[in-house]
């Protein structure tokens, strides 16, 4: 069945259900199709069909969650705009997708130049439809923007072909699967194609949907979803776990059935803390491009002392099963051999058509390989990865972040790795950074108190690396700067470096 | 430790973390009150409270500070139970 005749289904089996939770106030999946129904009203009366590529405000409420669906039932794809980036840069965006309608349901009235702003609150009440409109499934469901080096954001378009792809693949997964009955976080921007996971696959299985309220401090929220409505499904980012880490003490949430992580390096030390918060949940990993439609592949974390890992690491398993993975070095050739590392490339149905019109940038990033007797179009993830005799993947490092000091190639998460052998539980972050007098050098940024001289650090560090590997700066944080998604933000760190 | 001397500490600590000292600090103040006081500078602030104090907060009660009367609150039961 397709994506979206299953949420049709989804969505319509459950109408008594509750669907979301958002500031305060819940909405049952009834409240949820009247305001999809009424947004496609909306759409209906003024956009014109060949219209496809529609900006989304995204704001956390209720009305910017129905027109996602809104937009898939009549046809059409988001492209999310969140108010708090600069202007100029969304401005950039709907530019490059010629946009000529954008969605936004809050009163602040945001406008740009050759766009057509359409109002989704306080819409007419009207009948409930979701029955989808004709559509073929190469037309894209969203597009997502991302940093490009050059500055001109890169944009992702994903398809509805892609995404019934990947909600195959964690649909035949019996170690993810969600009821009705589960309340399930929802703490990303919608700019961030985790946030697909954390809406959609709730909304397939009649779950709810709690989301973080605005403006609020991120992981103090998570604690309170988690505390006050006994959350069952926690989706996050790995430097939430960081940040909650010295209060793991008082948490004690049992009724947590999974706990998934994707879009950074899972730490095994925090896990096996983290664990004993939630002994009842399966810990998954999961690593995924945007380029690949959210999730590629995952590793279930063991928690008998035998999970896989490189460098205190966990690994990032194996990709699912219509998808194909494998290692090239720097020639562009694929390498063969297992515990040897290169760049993860990825294949199959969940793979982009190539980024928003950008060849240059396709004809780098994107080749055709023969794989078992079948061509085959590869996406090149930049994520530096081993591959081991069962066919696990661990993650090193990003492929920039894989830096030549006086010639020596040079793995910042090995850095990283031998001084948590030194300082436990903190985090800590290595990174090139470029000094007044223009020269590279190593720096690391360490989080919470000093307790150790940085001269103890570094005599320890001389022990155990080469010297070329020994950071010339080593500087503590209160916490580690951020990105909007909550990633670590490393162009932030190399500023705190050189400073 | 009295309240004169927590209060001190706790304007002190707002105002190393935001280098400025161009509020007031009453029972009902909140972020929205203080320029530069939001979730980074928060838990800046925090920690600078805690190591002044020799304190250390919960999750539950950091979670419920909605002004700077839980703020307070949260510093005596701190003292008191340590």
């Amino acid at each position: 069945m397709r994506l979206i005749d299953k949420l049709q289904h989804a969505i319509a089996n459950n109408l008594d259900l509750n669907a979301f939770h958002i500031e305060g106030k819940d909405y049952s999946y009834t409240d949820f199709a009247l305001h999809i129904s009424k947004i496609r009203n909306a759409i209906q009366a003024t956009i014109p069909q060949s219209e496809k590529l529609i900006g989304l405000v995204t704001n956390n409420d209720i009305e910017t969650y129905a027109s996602i669906l809104a937009l898939w039932f009549e046809g059409k794809a988001y492209i999310p705009i969140n108010p708090a980036i600069p202007y100029s840069r969304n401005e950039q965006i709907l530019k490059q997708t010629k946009s000529l309608y954008l969605l936004n349901s809050s009163d602040e009235i945001i406008t740009f130049k050759g766009s057509t702003t359409i109002a989704t609150r306080n819409l007419l009440a009207t009948a409930i439809n979701l029955v989808p409109k004709d559509y073929t499934e190469s037309e894209y469901a969203y597009i997502l923007f991302t940093s490009g080096s050059t500055g001109t954001p890169k944009g992702v378009p994903i398809s509805f072909s892609n995404l019934n792809g990947f909600m195959a693949e964690l649909d035949r997964d019996p170690s993810y699967n969600l009821e009705a009955t589960d309340r399930c976080l929802q703490m990303f921007e919608l700019t961030f194609d985790f946030s697909v996971a954390t809406y959609l696959t709730p909304l397939l299985y009649g779950a709810s949907i709690y989301t973080l309220p605005k403006g609020s401090i991120k992981y103090f929220s998570v604690y309170k979803l988690l505390v006050t409505h006994k959350l069952t499904v926690l989706a996050m980012v790995p430097s939430v776990l960081d940040l909650l880490r010295p209060y793991f003490n008082e948490i004690v949430a049992t009724q947590v059935k999974h706990s998934i992580f994707c879009g950074g390096k899972l730490h095994e030390d925090v896990i096996k803390e983290w664990q004993k918060c939630i002994p009842n949940a399966t810990i998954l990993n999961y690593y995924g491009p945007t380029e690949c439609t959210v999730f590629s592949g995952y590793y279930a974390y063991d928690s008998d002392g035998k999970t896989k890992g490189k460098n205190g690491v966990i690994s990032i398993g194996k990709p699912f099963a219509n998808l194909d993975y494998l290692l090239i070095d720097e020639n562009n050739t694929i390498i063969e051999e297992n515990e040897k590392e290169g760049e993860l490339c990825i294949a199959g149905n969940q793979v982009t058509d190539g980024y928003w019109q950008d060849n240059q940038k396709n004809e780098k990033s994107f080749f055709i390989s023969k794989i078992d007797g079948e061509n085959k179009r590869f996406y090149k993830s930049g994520d530096l990865c081993l591959r081991d005799s069962e066919g696990d993947y661990m993650y090193l490092d990003r492929i920039d972040f894989q830096i030549k000091i006086g010639g020596y190639r040079v793995e910042l998460g090995e850095i990283e790795y031998a001084i948590s052998k030194f300082i436990a539980n903190k985090s800590i972050i290595a990174s090139d950074f470029l000094t007044k007098n223009n020269t590279t050098e190593i720096g690391v940024v360490i989080t919470g108190k000093q307790e150790n001289t940085t001269v103890e650090i570094i005599n320890y560090l001389k022990k155990s690396l080469p010297s070329y590997m020994v950071p010339s700066t080593i500087i503590f944080v209160a916490e580690l700067p951020l990105n909007l998604n909550g990633k670590i933000d490393r162009k932030q760190i190399q500023k705190i470096l050189a400073t | 430790m009295d309240n004169l001397e927590i209060n001190t500490k706790v304007k002190e600590a707002f105002e190393s973390v935001l280098e400025h000292s161009n509020f007031e600090l009453t029972n009902e103040t909140t972020a929205k009150d203080v320029d530069g006081w939001e979730s980074v500078t928060h838990m800046l602030i925090i920690s600078e409270i805690e190591e002044k104090l020799n304190i250390k907060f919960k999750l539950m009660d950091l979670m419920n500070m909605n002004n700077i009367g839980d703020l307070r609150r949260a510093i005596e039961q701190e003292i008191n139970t340590k």
